[in-house]
């Protein structure tokens, strides 16, 4: 398309984005509308569980355990000689469940498993695998999106309550071997002004960003442009919108739920 | 050359004044072709010229801008023609790379779509039909535990190949089957070619630029030049042609003929 003038780029530019957001809808409802056909793929969704989740458990457990023991350590540096040990472990829980715990984990996993989804559609549909899924008259949202899509809404919540522990863990360690707050303290701290809706709150963010990662990395697959250098570029642009769209749903998020 | 009867007014599909463009650049101009029942049509043409493109057609993996597509009576080139699922039973096709699934073994990728659309068949039926598809692509039973990445170029399109045909479709498409193999696995191909239309008696169209294989596989041939048909024709009629064009082409020559 030639562009005539600045304000003809803004124009084509501002249609292009519009477009892009009328794709990731329809890929949203395309696989929506496959979901009744879940259970004929089982063995698709348990093989996408173990690769999404069950794979991204040994680098969350180093960022969940070092962020639990680098916010309890800022909260007992800010409340030294200021308030009572026991509300250090109150703010660590506050934190981690509320924010550290499905921020950190829905970013790790937009970095780890966003990029890979869409490497792999991406290499797919240079390789001509979606045609030949079409061909044979297969639908791709039933047999690619929807056991992907599964996959990511259940095993980013469950990965960020295990985060959640992995961190009030790391929390709990350095109170005892560093700062001289005893469990007890700790533990009673973090049951202190407890409610279970920050809990909760928490799983329902990490559903959203899931639903997130896996229509971003879905979209930038099936629309990678040819080549490793197409591949590269939609795989650093899944990293870069999940991430953006994971920190402006927070927000909103944040402002419905509290 | 092959040795099946063609009915001349029997027409299994036909493009009607097919015009693609991608963004500012026109691919198809108008494109008209009738392919008979039973037949090998080769279409032939220089990379680039959007011989694969008028394949996507077939299959409706593209929707034309302006024209229409016929597939055995159904026209599957307009919006209002959802049931796709249809009319794909009765193609396959033989994508240029092979497209075969990676993440599957080679038994479950010709496996795949039939246990999908026959889920009346049992296990055991399902490996019978596998191990049947293999045979008529010359390959051992043993090669269905293979990775797609143990095989070689011509082993893929050979797997290709009986994937394609495990739902016994009545039309065969071929993206350059022969591309990026050496002479005598080319050849083998073509025998497969031929073999699919004598066994099967398929209808099938081959998009290729090896003249080669063209010759050897092709009922009639028709070239493809700036997104227009020029030239329709059995192999001695190609091969005898006074097309300008359809000569520098079937010859490899750099130059047309009538600018020497």
């Amino acid at each position: 398309m030639k562009i005539l003038s600045p304000v003809h780029y803004i124009g084509f530019k501002t249609f292009e984005k519009i477009s892009a957001v009328g794709e990731v809808f329809c890929i949203l409802g395309r696989t929506l509308k496959a979901l009744p056909h879940a259970h004929k793929n089982t063995d698709l969704i348990v093989k996408q569980m173990v690769s999404i989740g069950v794979s991204s458990i040994p680098l969350l457990f180093v960022t969940s355990i070092f962020t639990g023991m680098v916010a309890t350590i800022q909260a007992e540096f800010q409340f030294r000689d200021l308030v009572p040990d026991k509300f250090v472990g109150t703010a660590a829980c506050k934190m981690i469940l509320i924010e550290l715990g499905p921020i950190l984990t829905a970013l790790v996993l937009a970095g780890r498993v966003g990029s890979a989804l869409a490497a792999e559609i991406g290499s797919m549909r240079e390789k001509e695998e979606l045609d030949a899924y079409t061909v044979l008259g297969l639908d791709t949202y039933r047999y690619l999106a929807l056991p992907r899509f599964i996959a990511f809404v259940t095993m980013v919540p469950s990965l960020t309550i295990i985060s959640n522990c992995l961190a009030l863990i790391g929390g709990w360690i350095v109170c005892v071997l560093a700062l001289d707050i005893t469990s007890y303290t700790y533990y009673t701290g973090m049951q202190y002004l407890f409610q279970p809706m920050e809990l909760w709150a928490g799983v329902i963010k990490s559903f959203v960003f899931g639903v997130i990662i896996f229509v971003l990395g879905y979209y930038h697959g099936v629309n990678a442009g040819s080549g490793a250098r197409g591949v590269g570029m939609a795989t650093m642009n899944v990293v870069v919108a999940s991430c953006l769209m994971i920190l402006i749903a927070d927000f909103a998020l944040a402002a419905i739920l509290f | 050359m092959p040795n099946v009867e063609i009915n001349a007014d029997d027409v299994m599909i036909q493009l009607k004044g097919l015009k693609k463009s991608f963004g500012k650049q026109a691919v198809l101009l108008d494109v008209n072709l009738d392919i008979r029942r039973g037949e090998t049509m080769v279409i032939i043409g220089q990379s680039g010229s959007g011989k694969s493109v008028i394949l996507k057609h077939m299959v409706g993996l593209l929707q034309p801008d302006e024209g229409e597509v016929t597939v055995d009576g159904i026209t599957i080139s307009t919006p209002k023609f959802f049931d796709t699922r249809t009319i794909r039973r009765k193609m396959g096709m033989l994508f240029q790379m092979g497209a075969l699934f990676d993440s599957m073994d080679t038994g479950e990728n010709i496996a795949f779509a039939l246990r999908e659309h026959h889920p009346e068949l049992s296990e055991e039926e399902i490996q019978k039909v596998v191990t049947e598809k293999l045979k008529l692509i010359n390959l051992v039973p043993e090669f269905r535990s293979k990775m797609p990445s143990e095989l070689s170029g011509g082993m893929r399109k050979r797997v290709a190949l009986a994937r394609a045909i495990a739902l016994s479709p009545e039309i065969l498409l071929y993206d350059e089957p022969t591309t990026g193999l050496d002479p005598i696995t080319s050849d083998v191909i073509n025998d497969l070619i031929l073999d699919m239309q004598r066994k099967l008696k398929m209808t099938s169209v081959v998009v290729t630029h090896d003249m080669v294989s063209a010759f050897k596989v092709a009922d009639r041939i028709a070239m493809l030049y700036k997104g227009r048909i020029i030239e329709v024709g059995t192999v001695d009629e190609i091969k005898n042609t006074d097309n300008p064009f359809v000569r520098q082409f079937i010859l490899g020559q750099r130059k047309i003929p009538t600018e020497e």
